[in-house]
């Protein structure tokens, strides 16, 4: 299968491990990946927050060059992009006038015209079901070990429903899916659907670690060796940030956190250049060890 | 049919809580609140929950369903009751409850009422020989989705952001102010956008949209928030950090085209504010979890989008009416029918698969 890939800005810099696993695992679930190199920023709900018009032009430019390219899908590999970009396309797709405006205006700067023929899939949504799943459990035979896993979806790979479509935003089972495919165990635990605060964590950090110690908690609680995220900003929130809560209530939580990219990757045998658990801010070493690698 | 409910009572005389379980012969076109209804009437006289119209309009009757905010009046039973599931019925999150599934609505009233719900006249006489002044279909149509609000609260029942800080105003609260700001006959504009970009207005936000995923009446109250972010920002409202870290994306979208992430830090919260946090970002940087500014990260033909940019301010579309523009035509998008099937597979309540109710002393086994 032939898609556009949008990485997005964290998976081109700070979350570079996401980028390059996803990467090395393309080709193994047979997804060719058509690189877009003028795109920019899909605004991550900021810019459509603060310039409206503005949030619709970039990412109707983003999918003109899927388009240009030939691609009737774009992959996104961030929760935030799908949405941003999903939300944008439906307004486009479904409305003429702006469709046609958007289109003149994109043509006017020198990008090519958006017609409405792409369609935005986060990579969880293609190795989830149907085919996809299919080479999934083929590919993923190193297995997990039995490793109990805590799936954290995030907010915007499920809500707004009528935007996103996939899961049911209440009873999800995408992420499970696959960490059963890679012959890991899913735990349970009620906070897997909410937020993990990343999006106010500069503005009201003290919120934000409020909404954010609520999953890592949970996750501990219900035993879970490790957690995994499709979004690299939950990924920044839980690794990163997961020192301040240690800071800030004196326990020590050590919960090692995954990209998808990197569960589904261990689980195919891919390397650790590939992987790059070196850049996660909590370590993955009893994670690596119990999976004996 | 025969409906099941596991129903959280709550007795306010001694405080203790319990789960009972209820069983009645419904007619098949039964709502929960209808179930209700009959469980009162034939069972347990004593059940407390509120309920007026029945017709989904005066938003008495919100309560959770498997942790869910729900109109119990327009919430149909068979499914459910064909699953053989007997779902859990207990009282809104982030409120106070009263008895059972009752709540008490005076937090949400405040807030309500704090954002001054109602028109504070702006509008010019109308021309010597005109009786009024008409508001047009298309000044409406920016506040249409906000004037639906019936007050049901099902919103704020799963607000993260009002979990994490009660005095959020919320989604209900500032879909309301939205009403108003975009009002064409209130003259108090920017003065409402200067109070909801306080603290615990616009910013505090965090964009979990559970709001928009519960509303029963199509209201769409992150996207309202949105609009309020937009129109304080085009007034040149942006002392809060969160409208400073929004126009930091714009910038970045128009000079390199990727975030600049590192500067993104001081430019929300400012030097001095970033410099006390130095430990933390070397701890990051120690992992390249923070990319050196310089040289800074470009897209290529980084041009087109500041040339968007440029037609976009011309074009001058008001700021809320970004996001209004095809908004008519959102609908649901009826999930793959291969997604349906790995649904039904698994059924449809899966163990513990919905979020816990998180009222103070409701940590209960309330998940099923």
């Amino acid at each position: 299968m032939r898609v556009a890939y949008y990485k997005g800005c964290l998976a081109s810099l700070s979350a570079k491990e996401l980028d390059i696993s996803t990467q090395a695992l393309a080709p193994k679930l047979g997804l060719e990946l058509v690189e877009l190199e003028s795109v920019t920023c899909c605004g991550a709900g900021d810019i459509q927050q603060a310039e409206p018009d503005y949030y619709l032009h970039l990412n109707a430019r983003i999918l003109a060059y899927a388009e240009a390219q030939g691609c009737d899908t774009l992959l996104t590999i961030c929760n935030v992009c799908t949405l941003n970009l999903r939300q944008a396309n439906f307004q486009i797709q479904k409305d003429e006038a702006l469709r046609e405006r958007v289109s003149a205006n994109l043509s006017a700067v020198g990008a090519p015209p958006y017609s409405g023929g792409v369609d935005v899939q986060h990579f969880l949504w293609l190795i989830a079901q149907g085919d996809g799943y299919e080479k999934l459990k083929e590919v993923a035979h190193h297995g997990l070990k039995g490793l109990k896993i805590a799936p954290f979806y995030g907010c915007q790979i499920l809500r707004p429903s009528k935007l996103l479509g996939v899961d049911d935003p209440d009873r999800p089972h995408t992420l499970e899916a696959v960490i059963a495919a890679c012959g890991g165990e899913a735990v349970d635990y009620p906070a897997k659907v909410k937020c993990c605060g990343f999006p106010i964590i500069q503005a009201r950090e003290e919120m934000a670690l409020a909404e954010l110690i609520q999953p890592i908690e949970q996750a501990m609680e219900a035993g879970a060796d490790a957690m995994v995220t499709p979004c690299p900003l939950c990924h920044l929130s839980l690794d990163a940030w997961q020192q301040k809560l240690e800071k800030q209530t004196g326990r020590s939580f050590d919960m090692p956190i995954l990209h998808l990219s990197q569960l589904v990757g261990v689980a195919a045998g891919l390397s650790d250049s590939e992987l790059k658990f070196k850049r996660h801010v909590v370590s993955m070493k009893p994670v690596l060890e119990k999976l004996d690698v | 049919m025969q409906v099941g409910l596991k129903v959280w009572r709550f007795d306010t005389k001694t405080a203790e809580r319990a789960l009972k379980e209820y069983e009645v012969d419904a007619p098949e076109e039964a709502t929960l609140l209808d179930v209700l209804d009959l469980v009162k009437d034939k069972v347990d006289g004593s059940l407390a929950y509120r309920r007026s119209c029945r017709m989904m309009i005066c938003g008495s009757c919100g309560m959770r369903m498997d942790g869910a905010a729900v109109l119990a009046c327009k919430t149909r039973m068979y499914d459910v009751a064909q699953a053989g599931h007997v779902p859990v019925i207990s009282a809104m999150g982030n409120l106070p409850v009263v008895k059972d599934l009752v709540v008490d609505m005076q937090p949400f009233w405040d807030k309500i009422r704090a954002v001054k719900p109602w028109v504070e006249p702006g509008y010019e006489a109308p021309a010597p020989g005109d009786k009024e002044n008409v508001v047009s279909a298309e000044q409406m149509a920016t506040i249409h989705k906000e004037s639906l609000c019936i007050l049901c609260g099902c919103c704020v029942s799963e607000c993260n952001s009002m979990e994490a800080n009660p005095d959020f105003l919320g989604p209900a609260a500032l879909a309301k102010g939205m009403r108003f700001v975009g009002d064409a006959r209130d003259g108090q504009t920017v003065e409402r956008l200067e109070e909801l970009s306080e603290p615990n207005g616009v910013w505090d936000c965090t964009r979990c949209y559970f709001c928009q995923e519960r509303c029963p009446k199509g209201v769409d109250p992150r996207d309202a928030i949105a609009k309020l972010g937009a129109e304080a920002i085009r007034e040149g409202i942006d002392r809060d950090m969160g409208a400073k870290h929004a126009k930091w994306f714009v910038k970045s979208a128009k000079t390199t085209g990727w975030l600049r992430e590192t500067e993104l830090v001081p430019k929300t919260q400012g030097v001095v504010r970033t410099l006390k946090d130095v430990k933390f970002g070397m701890k990051l940087a120690k992992h390249g979890k923070v990319p050196p500014p310089f040289p800074p990260h470009v897209a290529k033909d980084v041009d087109e989008s500041r040339s968007l940019h440029d037609i976009v301010k011309k074009q001058d579309q008001r700021g809320a009416q970004g996001i209004v523009q095809g908004e008519r035509a959102l609908g649901r998008i009826e999930p793959h029918h291969d997604t349906y099937a790995a649904a039904a597979e698994r059924g449809p309540y899966g163990p513990g698969s919905f979020p816990k109710p998180y009222l103070p002393g409701e940590e209960g086994e309330e998940t099923t």
